[in-house]
Formats: structure tokens, C-alpha cells, sequence
């Protein structure tokens, strides 16, 4: 690991299927778009260094499959989450319907209550929109959340998304200064430790 | 002017306090003086108390005076401390006074009253001024009352045979002590002062006295607290935080010999082992709960003889009835448990307390079990006594995993992340009873069950209740799937419910082994339906499409869940790490295909995409060539990736229901990997895991004290520390120092209130 990053945080993207979140990661990791990007199947795990105001932050970006029968495994992994994109296709509204449902998971999953949330609504460079921008923001502004339009394919708003949340998430004392003052909580520690071992059920290799 | 400190530097912080109240008392009452400096020696030892050297030093003190034109008293502490004698000398512009106090140890009679003391004012002042003016005087009387401690102090320490002879009942384990053992008040000064008076007014000598207490115009009361009075409730964390430091094992504590003894018994109970590789199915024991309580009792008496046993059986018997209620009924709780119904609001305070401490709910065992180590801990045996009772809970836990007994106190569900991992583990525990427990009794309904339903006393005995023929199926049926699930082949095959329905079995079984299209499929008799979807049909022939029963998500506690994200992580950011990672992942999903599949015999991915993920099929109204308007459906063009995972698992997927696929989640493996878990903690793990709930209680108990009294600066501390308490004990590993301050605050309080409370 580097020496000179600040912290290493833990980032997580849910919303709806099909909403573009392994996209937008994707664009934000290796600046890339594939338009058949196959469904995620439970979680994924990318990680990125990022410069936010001179400090050096390893994100370590888990992203989730957002089908309702995943949506049972995949809270686990909200544990310990210092920041949380939420997304939405802005040409579906459904998807943004559907918002008020990820929030309340995230309340009831979520160890912390100082998270950082941020609200992306993804596709704007699609014609068909169905959710206006003004929806977004009023929806963010009410559940205190950042907000960004953006769209994986053309680029628009993904780096900005990312680096908003994790500004924010450094102007937050407490939020991760306290997990370097610990030693084996580190973030870090869970990536690269040692052991392993044995995993729960959904882990056996097919 | 160096020489003009104060020093009390071997004070703390409310005796300086103190001495410097005494000090302004002394020097104002007696000399009438309100600015003053004095120097005093920092040690009792350093006691001025040769003459010579002490009019050494005020020879000294005249000079300093005389060369830095001070005009504000210098005084010199001379003689042993407890004397409180000042003398000194003020310097003003043609003017010199010399303060000098004495001390005697018998007062003259004389003395005693005020006009011996206007007698001698006047003869030692010799004004010569006649008539004398009338003399102005000020009066106050002192009374100290000191070391009252030893006569009376109303706090009881708890009457422990009261609590043995169950006459209080176990009730009084879940409770926290609280208050001073001590008097938290060391002095107390009362002074009635008569302030102005004047020469005449009144009589007070030897036989005569107008000078009544009680008649003063002034009185004034003024309170020496205890420094550091010992706390119950402050000592009882402590106490508990030092188990954190032993570094011994239950076994050690207990020693070698109960350990073997303990080792031998389970292996009888259980062949916990041999379950671990072969599941056999257990009969089920219709067993009321007093039998279990029975059994338990049984077992601790043959553990150990009464004289080497660290707990007295009454007080562990009384200890496990507190932990574990269901024991006196004679039904034992199906299926349900206390918190169950009882779920606090998520708005209540009490709530949010355990989420923020990371501990577990008040009324749950985890913290029933805590309060209980640490009642232990401090009045029943110390350490042997924690490692006994934990070795007690250790083999409870085993006995209910073993009688399908589900475990009081928790709420039921996948284990609580928010709560202390011990709490999660024993969670955990449940989720697995419970899984065994609803497949031991789908076993006992099944048509060709013979299994006994009496109590047999012997678990190791199971095989032989199983029928001949049973045994059989339960061969054949394992032998086929083996041969079908290619991929499946380790040895550890469990099923997720072992029916020993073989004719269904063989039927689809091989089928499956053909890996025959879905046309072949359709004839196939459907299986594992869990109801019909509203409104979907199958695609190609328009049955109605049925949601199958699958099987349940694996629980996970947030240890196993860190394991699996670092396994997931480690795969690293590849591609073939995500498809690696995609794999791992799809057991979930092959077995709902699975499920699918044999719940609508001969459907598509189409169909089960159409359930799974409906956004991935995407319709189209488009115009057929008869020119009407037809809904055109497809797969998203990411399901349409060829071999994408989703496509891969389908075509490997077989019509097989859940309740003959192979468990994902194994209870048996999990349950015994807790049980280990259990019973390798030592006293100091234990106390770590635990510290948390005790806090929480300890706040609790606080915060209830604190509302008797309602003390405004205590309620602002209380938030500090819940707060303070919240941020450590958040972390998996806080530092000892951070937790002792808690405890230190925590004491303080608890201090102040019952200072407050006297």
C-alpha cells in the first residue's frame, strides 16, 4: 500500500437492476464504457486511488447486484460502508420510485448513521428521460444526500460523483480519521490481511 | 517576590480546593484579612519547627517586605501542618504589623467566654483612651463533625443468602448496584456566626450565656466530600474490565482435570464429530424443558464435587433459570422468543443505546449474560467463578443445539449486525436450530418415517432408530444426486431437506443426468411450487409460472462475513478476478434456477429472467404481419451475452426442488464452528466481547439514578459519555486506556449522584 494515502474507504453502489451502476464504476475505474456489461451476480470489488484537495484516498468500490433475491445477501456488505451511491436510470422511473426502499435498507443495514450518501441519477445522455433533474434533487435535498446527474457512456458526472462523495466523507471527523487511529480496523487490513479460510454459504466455487 | 508562592504541590485538585478554603477561613476569620500571600512548606514533612528557623524566616519575610514595598501580608505556615498556625507581617507607609496566632492545647478557663476575651483584648491593647469605646465584635461558633463514617452508612451491600434461598429470585442478577459504599461526605462544618455585635449587648461568661446556637442570626453549612469515594457500580465495571487482562483459559482456571472430565461427557452426548461428516438424522426427542433443566442440573453434579466447584450449585441454578426462563415451563418456546414481540421502537433511546454501543438489547440473553458474569465476578468466586458459569452456558448451548431447544432471549433472524459479535454468534446458533429443527420435523412428517417419538436418553443411538429401509434410501438417494452434479462431487454432500421421496428422485434424477432440453423437461412432474406469479405465464405453452421454493440466504455473522469480503477482495480487480469472484457467488443463483426449473417443468431463462430480474426482459409492442399490435419480448442485451454467467449457470442448472439441492447453507458445520467458537474463549475474551453490554447497563443504570435526583450538570456528562462510549467501543479492538476512561467517568457520576442522593 501507499504511503502517502490518507485513508482507504469503503464505497458501496446499490439502486435497482439494470440502473448502470457496474457501468458507472466502470467509467470511473478504467475510464471505459461496454455497453454489454453482463448483470452483476452478488457482489464486485474495484478499487481506485483518488487526490481529493491534495489528500490521497484508496477507494476500495464494492458493487452490488440490485435483483430483489440478492438483496438478501448483499446487506451484509453495508457494514462498515463510509459513503453510498445511490443510483436511479433517470429514463426509468420505476427505478426512482423504487429509491425510498434502498433507503430504507440502507437505515436498517448500515452500522454507522454518519454515512455519507450520494444520489446519482445515471443514462442522461439517453433521449427517453423520465425523471427530471428537479426530482432528483428535491429527493436528495430531503434525505440529505449529494446529488449529481451523470452517464457512464459519455463520461458526464462520474469522476465528479466520486470525488464529491469522498470530499465530503473527509470533511466528516470521526467518519475515518478514528479508523487509522485503530489499529486492525483499517480497511486496509480487511483487504490485504492474511487467513481467509473457510466462507459462508454462497462462497463454494461452482 | 519568588518567594511568594503558594505551594501545595502534593495536593490533588479538591484538596487544594480545600486547603485553600481553610486557609482564606483561617486567616479571614482570624485576622480579618481578605488579601494575603503565605508560604508554606509542600510536604508534612517539611514542617517549620525550630524557633530559630522560624524567625529565620520571617526575619526574612521583613526584608522582602521592606525591599519590594509590598503592602500585602506575608505570612509563614509554622508548626505541623493540622495546627493551621500562620504568623506574619504587613508593611505599610510608617506602619508595621505583626500577625501572630497561638495555640493551646487546654483552653484557660478564662478564655472561654467572651468576656475573658474582651478582658484580655483590652489589657493587651492598652488604649489610653477613657472610658474605653465599646469593643465591635463578630462571633462564630464551628462544629465539625468528622469520620462519622463507621457509625452509620445505609447502603447494604446485597444480602447474598437472600439471593441463594430464592427468596429475591434470579430477578435480582439482571441488576446493576449503585451508590457509595462509603459515606461519599467525609466532614461536615456547620458555623453560626453572630456578625456584628457589640460590647454590652450581651453576656457570655462563665456561668452565663446570651450566645445560643440556635438563636445566631447566621448560619452557614459547608460540606468536605470524600475524595474518590469507593462506588459500587464503578468498582463492578472494573472488576469486570480486569478479567480483560487474564491472560488463562477456562481449562486453566478450572483445571486440567474438570476439562477432561468435560471433554469425555460431550463426546458421549453428542459424537459431535461424527456429525460434523455424516448427517445422520437425529430422532426427535419430545422433551418438556424441565427434563432438559433436569438433565443440566444432572450434568453439573457429576462434573465436580460441591467443595471444588467455584459456584455454588444454588447460585448457578438460580443463574441459569435467570438466562434461561423456558427452563421452568414445562412446553418448551416454539419458535419464539422474548424480544420477538417485545421489539422496542426504533425511536426509543434504549433502542439506539445498544446500536451505538455495539452491544446487545437489554432484554436479550447476551446481556443478561453479562450483567450475570460480572454479579459473579465481583461477589461469587471471582474469575473461577466467570470461566464456571461460562463453561455452564458453554455446555447449555450445546445441549439445545443437540435437542433442537431453540435459544431464549434472542431475536430471531439472521444474526444482528449492530449488535456484539457474541451476541451474533449465539444468533447464529438459533438460525442453525432452527434449520435443524424444521428439517428433523419435515423428516418426522414424511409418509415413511418410522422414527420413534419418545425420548430415547441417548443421542448416540440415533442410527438405530432409523428403519433398515430408510437407511437404504438415504444411500441410494445420495449415490444418485452424486452421480448427477458432476461439479458437486466433494464428500461433505448435505441436502437442504433429506425427504426420502425416491421414486420422484429417481425419476427426475436421471433426466437431469441427460441434461435433456426443456421440451423433455415439460413432461416432468413439477416440484417445490411455492405459489403462482399474478400474472406470468411460460412462454411456450402459457402454463401459469410458478415462484418455487428456494432455499433460504446463508446467516452470517459479521466475522464470517469479513472472511468472505477479504476472499472476495483478494481475488483482486481482474477480469478473471470479477468472473472468479461472479462464480463464488452463484451457488445462490444456480440453485433458484434449480428451483425454477422444477417448479415449472420446460420453462426458458426467459421465464426465470422474467421473475428474477424483469428488467432484463425487455417487450416491444411491435405490428405482426396480420397488422395487429403484439407484445414482443426479448432478453436485455446483457443477458444476451453469450456465456455470460447468467446463461452458463441456466444451462447447468437441473429441475431439482430445494429441498433435495445440496444445502447452502450448512447448519451442522455452522453450529459446531460456533459451539468451537464458544468453547475457546477465554474469561479475558469473554469480558471484551461483554464489556460493551456492560457499559450499556452501566449508563442505564446511571441514567435511572441520575432521574431520581435530576441533576442538570450530571445529565449533560451522561450524553458525553454516551457519546464518548459510542465512538470507542464502535471499533472491533479499543485500547485499553480509552476504556478505562469510560469506566473512570462512569464512576464519576455515579460519585456525584450519590453525593447528591445523600
Amino acid at each position: 500500500m501507499d504511503e502517502d494515502v490518507l485513508t482507504t474507504l469503503k464505497i458501496l453502489i446499490i439502486g435497482e437492476s439494470g440502473v448502470g451502476k457496474s457501468s458507472l464504476l466502470l467509467r470511473f475505474t478504467d475510464d471505459t464504457f461496454d455497453p454489454e456489461l453482463a448483470a452483476t451476480i452478488g457482489v464486485d470489488f474495484k478499487v481506485k486511488t483518488i487526490s481529493v484537495d491534495g489528500n490521497k484516498a484508496k477507494l476500495a468500490i464494492w458493487d452490488t447486484a440490485g435483483q430483489e433475491r440478492f438483496r438478501t445477501l448483499t446487506p451484509s456488505y453495508y457494514r462498515g460502508a463510509q459513503g453510498v451511491i445511490l443510483v436511479y436510470d433517470v429514463t426509468r422511473r420505476d427505478t426512482f420510485v423504487k429509491l425510498d426502499n434502498w433507503l430504507n435498507e440502507l437505515e436498517t443495514y448500515c452500522t454507522r448513521n454518519d454515512i455519507v450518501n450520494m444520489l446519482v441519477g445515471n443514462k442522461i445522455d439517453k433521449e427517453n428521460r423520465e425523471v427530471d433533474r428537479n426530482e432528483g434533487l428535491k429527493f436528495a435535498r430531503k434525505h440529505s444526500m449529494l446529488f449529481i446527474e451523470a452517464s457512464a457512456k459519455t463520461c458526464d458526472g462520474v469522476q465528479c460523483a466520486f470525488e464529491e462523495l469522498v470530499e465530503k466523507i473527509i470533511q466528516t471527523p470521526g467518519l475515518w480519521e478514528s479508523e487509522n487511529q485503530n489499529k486492525g480496523v483499517k480497511l486496509t487490513h480487511r483487504e490485504e490481511g492474511q487467513g481467509g479460510g473457510a466462507c459462508g454459504g454462497y462462497c463454494s466455487v461452482l | 517576590m519568588d518567594t511568594c508562592i503558594l505551594t501545595f504541590s502534593l495536593l490533588n485538585g479538591s484538596d487544594l480546593l480545600f486547603a485553600f478554603v481553610c486557609l482564606f477561613v483561617c486567616l479571614f476569620f482570624r485576622y480579618g484579612l481578605r488579601e494575603f500571600v503565605v508560604i508554606a512548606p509542600a510536604a508534612n514533612n517539611d514542617a517549620v519547627l525550630s524557633e530559630s528557623k522560624c524567625n529565620l524566616l520571617l526575619s526574612s519575610v521583613s526584608i522582602a517586605l521592606g525591599n519590594t514595598g509590598c503592602q500585602v501580608p506575608l505570612f509563614v505556615q509554622i508548626h505541623h501542618k493540622w495546627r493551621r498556625m500562620y504568623v506574619g507581617e504587613c508593611q505599610g507607609p510608617g506602619v508595621r504589623t505583626d500577625f501572630e496566632m497561638v495555640h493551646l492545647r487546654k483552653v484557660p478557663n478564662q478564655y472561654t467566654h467572651l468576656s475573658g476575651l474582651l478582658d484580655i483584648f483590652k489589657s493587651k491593647i492598652g488604649c489610653p483612651l477613657t472610658p474605653l469605646p465599646p469593643v465591635s465584635i463578630a462571633i462564630r461558633f464551628t462544629y465539625v463533625l468528622q469520620d462519622w463514617q463507621q457509625y452509620f452508612w445505609p447502603q447494604q451491600p446485597p444480602d447474598i443468602d437472600a439471593l441463594v434461598g430464592g427468596e429475591v429470585g434470579g430477578l435480582e442478577f439482571g441488576k446493576l448496584p449503585f451508590g457509595a459504599c462509603e459515606d461519599p461526605i467525609s466532614e461536615l462544618h456547620l458555623a453560626t456566626t453572630w456578625p456584628h455585635l457589640t460590647e454590652g449587648i450581651i453576656v457570655d461568661n462563665d456561668v452565663y450565656s446570651d450566645l445560643d446556637p440556635l438563636q445566631a442570626p447566621h448560619w452557614s453549612v459547608r460540606v468536605r466530600k470524600a475524595d474518590n469515594p469507593q462506588c459500587l457500580l464503578g468498582d463492578f465495571v472494573t472488576e469486570f474490565f480486569k478479567i480483560c487482562r487474564r491472560k488463562e483459559s477456562t481449562d486453566e482456571i478450572l483445571g486440567r482435570s474438570t476439562f477432561e472430565e468435560e471433554g469425555r461427557e460431550i463426546a458421549d452426548i453428542s459424537h459431535a464429530l461424527s456429525k460434523l461428516t455424516e448427517p445422520a438424522p437425529v430422532p426427535i426427542h419430545k422433551l418438556s424443558v424441565s427434563n432438559m433443566v433436569h438433565t443440566a442440573k444432572k450434568k453439573i453434579r457429576k462434573h465436580r464435587g460441591v467443595e471444588e466447584s467455584p459456584l455454588n450449585n444454588d447460585v448457578l441454578n438460580t443463574i441459569l433459570l435467570f438466562l434461561f426462563p423456558d427452563a421452568t415451563s414445562e412446553k418448551p418456546l416454539d419458535g419464539t422468543s422474548s424480544t420477538d414481540n417485545n421489539n422496542p421502537s426504533s425511536e426509543s433511546e434504549e433502542y439506539n443505546l445498544y446500536n451505538q454501543f455495539k452491544s446487545a438489547p437489554s432484554d436479550s440473553l447476551t446481556y443478561k449474560l453479562a450483567l450475570c458474569l460480572c454479579m459473579i465476578n465481583f461477589y461469587h468466586g471471582g474469575l473461577k467463578g466467570v470461566a464456571h458459569l461460562w463453561q455452564e452456558f458453554v455446555l447449555e448451548m450445546r445441549f439445545r443445539w443437540e435437542n433442537n431447544f431453540l435459544i431464549p432471549g434472542l431475536a430471531s433472524g439472521p444474526p444482528d449486525l449492530r449488535c456484539c459479535l457474541l451476541h451474533q454468534k449465539l444468533q447464529m446458533l438459533n438460525c442453525c436450530i432452527e434449520r435443524k429443527k424444521a428439517r428433523d420435523e419435515g423428516r418426522k412428517t414424511s409418509p415413511s418415517d418410522n422414527v420413534t417419538n419418545t425420548y430415547s436418553g441417548d443421542a448416540g443411538k440415533a442410527g438405530d432408530q432409523l428403519g433398515p429401509d430408510n437407511l437404504k434410501d438415504m444411500d441410494k438417494e445420495k449415490g444418485e444426486v452424486g452421480k448427477s452434479w458432476d461439479s458437486w462431487s466433494d464428500s461433505e454432500e448435505e441436502f437442504f431437506e433429506c425427504l426420502s421421496d425416491t421414486e420422484e428422485l429417481k425419476g427426475n434424477g436421471q433426466e437431469g443426468g441427460k441434461k435433456g432440453g426443456p421440451k423433455e423437461m415439460a413432461s416432468l412432474k413439477p416440484e417445490g411450487r411455492l405459489y403462482q406469479h399474478g400474472k406470468l405465464r411460460l412462454l411456450h405453452n402459457g402454463e401459469p409460472l410458478y415462484i418455487p421454493v428456494t432455499q433460504e440466504p446463508a446467516p452470517m455473522t459479521e466475522d464470517l462475513l469479513e472472511e468472505q469480503s477479504e476472499v472476495l477482495a483478494k481475488l483482486g480487480t481482474s477480469a478473471e478476478g470479477a468472473h472468479l469472484r461472479a462464480r463464488m457467488q452463484s451457488a445462490c443463483l444456480l440453485s433458484d434456477m434449480e428451483s425454477f426449473k422444477a417448479a415449472n417443468p420446460g420453462c426458458f431463462l426467459e421465464d426465470f429472467v422474467r421473475w428474477y430480474s424483469p428488467r432484463d426482459y425487455i417487450e416491444e409492442e411491435v405490428i405482426d404481419e396480420k397488422g395487429n399490435m403484439v407484445l414482443k419480448g426479448e432478453l436485455s442485451a446483457r443477458m444476451k451475452i453469450p456465456s455470460n454467467m447468467w446463461v452458463e449457470a441456466w444451462e447447468t442448472a437441473k429441475p431439482i426442488p430445494a429441498r433435495r439441492q445440496r444445502r447452502l447453507f450448512d447448519d451442522t458445520r455452522e453450529a459446531e464452528k460456533v459451539l468451537h467458537y464458544l468453547a475457546v474463549q477465554k474469561p479475558a475474551d469473554l469480558a471484551r466481547h461483554l464489556l460493551p453490554c456492560v457499559i450499556h447497563a452501566a449508563v442505564l443504570k446511571v441514567k435511572e439514578e441520575e432521574s431520581l435526583e435530576n441533576i442538570s450538570s450530571v445529565k449533560k456528562i451522561i450524553k458525553q459519555i454516551i457519546s464518548h462510549s459510542s465512538k470507542v467501543l464502535h471499533f472491533s479492538n479499543p485500547e485499553d486506556k480509552k476504556l478505562e476512561e469510560i469506566i473512570h467517568q462512569i464512576t464519576n457520576v455515579e460519585a456525584v449522584i450519590a453525593r447528591a442522593a445523600h
